[in-house]
């Protein structure tokens, strides 16, 4: 509110021309965004140099990152999901859709979802394979349906905790297709070439070493196997991208605070989608990491993107 | 590492079934210009699919169709380009005697990868998977004409044009024969608005390629007429052999033989029914002349 009043009293003042207020306003208001989104940034990260280490520049902010990741999620594992469907205007259930309708799981796969620690994919797996589509199958896959395992992979064992409860809440009680694993993206405990699909939903932003992540990624899928990964991305279109900015850095912070009573978490949660390569340089990464017939979706305009390669 | 459009699969026989043998010779086959409309491009064997060039893909909503998609693929020369193909074309092979159990369906395809070794998470790549499925294997059947256009042209030497046109269009079907117990499904796939334009322009392929190994004469009128009414009797005859229960499928020959006969035995049909047009429209346009003279009198 404190910005609409200082930008208005210059509109009711004599001297401007009554056709010029509407112009006026818009130009200022827009000015306003974007220089206050910009300080926002750049006051930032002048202040966070634990940013950087997505390069790996030095030892002790990759440290410092691991440790507040950490505490991020510890803190705000609890709320997660509330705060998930807050920020995202319960947006994000239509890119998770999207990323298993994309992902076309079948029975008896063998499904790893990374960074998953609430669940939220891994459920949409189980029940995309339980749904009406495969029912008509035939006698020669009912065996192979036993052998559906779905591994939900996390750092923090608090989200897991989240995750196993609302495993129970939904009547997963059946150990034999989930299982909750804790473990780190970017060492999985898991033998290579072992995993049909591999997915990561809006958690590869807080790997320290993407790289390394996107390895261990190839390393467990089979020939054949899939990655995906859900992401918030850039959204560069050219007016709507300032009231993002303005959404980001002045509303969610203040969200965060109000029902999950943490700031700072999701101030650290806005400035790493920043600082989280683009779609183009992350896709060229996962080429790297050795994937073919790499391709990205952009969501909503590029504020979500469905980065996916095969493994050959 | 430069950053190239990466190209998925294509629907012509090139990919799957290695042609030998160079592009057609340029006598007769490039469609008159009269009718734009019914242009086809014609380059040797098949329609090409130009490979994607680097699009960005949005979508409003998630549900609703990508007009733009952003594509990364290694460098051009990469082997791992041409493995993503060859893997998928080993699948959609690998599916094919699966259909028979479990339809053209995303289960066929799972199936067939098992078989090939490679995980079915693959098949979650492809879009389109039962029309892509179809696709393929329709091409894979259309190959004995393309590829064997040489021995084929020693069988068919001595033979009349309608009676090459009869064996050609038998070779094809019976290459589907032995899958007719659910090629009606694959058939209401094609029809699907989704899939249509794909499905006409293989068809299109198709008769081209018949009439090329029959020998076309090609005549500048000639060329949308005969392949309109060889379609058509594809078309039906492939309608017919669903229905048809006798041994080895005579009756279906049979009744392509009445068709073919009927429609392109005579040579001169066509002349024949051009001077008949031309007869009619005169005796119409004296009558037309008469009438209006009466109505009208003293016009011309």
């Amino acid at each position: 509110m404190r910005l609409l009043s200082v930008r208005v009293l210059p509109l009711f003042s004599r001297h401007l021309h009554p056709l010029a207020l509407p112009i006026n306003t818009l130009r200022s208001v827009l000015h306003t965004l974007r220089s206050r989104a910009e300080t926002n940034l750049q006051f930032r990260r002048r202040k966070n140099h634990r940013l950087r280490d997505y390069r790996g520049f030095t030892e002790v902010s990759e440290e410092e990152k691991r440790k507040l990741v950490g505490n991020v999620f510890s803190s705000v594992a609890s709320k997660y999901d509330l705060m998930n469907d807050l920020t995202s205007v319960g947006l994000h259930r239509l890119w998770k859709d999207r990323l298993i309708s994309k992902l076309g799981p079948f029975p008896g796969m063998k499904h790893l979802d990374v960074a998953g620690g609430t669940g939220d994919i891994a459920f949409r797996v189980l029940e995309s394979i339980r749904g009406v589509g495969h029912k008509v199958m035939h006698d020669s896959f009912v065996e192979t349906e036993g052998q559906t395992q779905i591994f939900i992979c996390d750092i923090n064992p608090n989200m897991l905790n989240i995750g196993k409860k609302r495993a129970i809440e939904r009547g997963y009680t059946n150990s034999s297709y989930l299982h909750f694993v804790e473990g780190d993206a970017e060492a999985l405990s898991f033998e290579g070439g072992s995993m049909d699909g591999y997915t990561i939903g809006f958690g590869i932003r807080n790997v320290t070493h993407i790289e390394k992540a996107l390895a261990e990624a190839y390393r467990v899928l089979k020939k054949g196997g899939r990655f995906l990964c859900l992401e918030l991305s850039h959204f560069e279109f050219p007016i709507f991208k300032e009231l993002y900015d303005y959404y980001s850095f002045s509303i969610i912070p203040v969200m965060g605070e109000l029902v999950a009573g943490d700031k700072e978490s999701y101030q650290y949660l806005v400035e790493s989608i920043r600082q989280f390569p683009k779609q183009d340089v992350f896709a060229q990464m996962i080429v790297d990491a050795g994937f073919q017939s790499v391709e990205y979706e952009n969501l909503v305009g590029g504020v979500v993107a469905i980065h996916s390669g095969l493994k050959l | 590492m430069k950053i190239k459009s990466s190209v998925r699969y294509q629907f012509n026989g090139d990919r799957l079934a290695p042609q030998k043998g160079t592009m057609r010779p340029s006598g007769g086959d490039s469609p008159p210009p009269l009718c734009p409309r019914f242009q086809i491009p014609h380059r040797g064997r098949g329609i090409d699919i130009p490979p994607r060039p680097f699009q960005r893909r949005t979508s409003a909503s998630p549900a609703s169709a990508d007009p733009f998609r952003g594509t990364v693929a290694a460098a051009e020369g990469d082997p791992g380009r041409g493995k993503y193909e060859e893997t998928q074309a080993r699948v959609f092979i690998a599916a094919l005697p699966h259909t028979a159990r479990l339809g053209w369906t995303e289960s066929a395809l799972i199936a067939g990868a098992r078989d090939v070794g490679v995980s079915p998470a693959i098949v979650g790549s492809i879009p389109r998977k039962d029309a892509a499925l179809v696709e393929v294997i329709k091409s894979r059947f259309a190959s004995p004409i393309i590829d064997q256009r040489d021995e084929l042209k020693n069988e068919l030497k001595d033979l009349t044009l309608s009676d090459r046109l009869t064996k050609l269009i038998r070779i094809r079907l019976e290459m589907q024969a032995p899958y007719i117990a659910k090629w009606p499904q694959a058939l209401s796939i094609q029809a699907q608005p989704a899939n249509l334009p794909n499905n006409f322009k293989q068809r299109a392929e198709l008769i081209d390629e018949i009439w090329h190994a029959a020998g076309d004469s090609g005549s500048d009128f000639d060329w949308y007429l005969k392949r309109t009414i060889l379609g058509g009797i594809y078309s039906t005859t492939e309608v017919y052999m669903l229905t048809d229960h006798s041994p080895d499928f005579r009756d279906t020959w049979v009744f392509l033989d009445r068709r073919v006969k009927d429609a392109f035995d005579l040579q001169k049909t066509v002349q024949e029914a051009a001077y008949l047009a031309e007869a009619v429209g005169a005796g119409v346009g004296n009558t037309v002349k008469g009438f209006m003279a009466g109505i009208f009198p003293g016009s011309k």
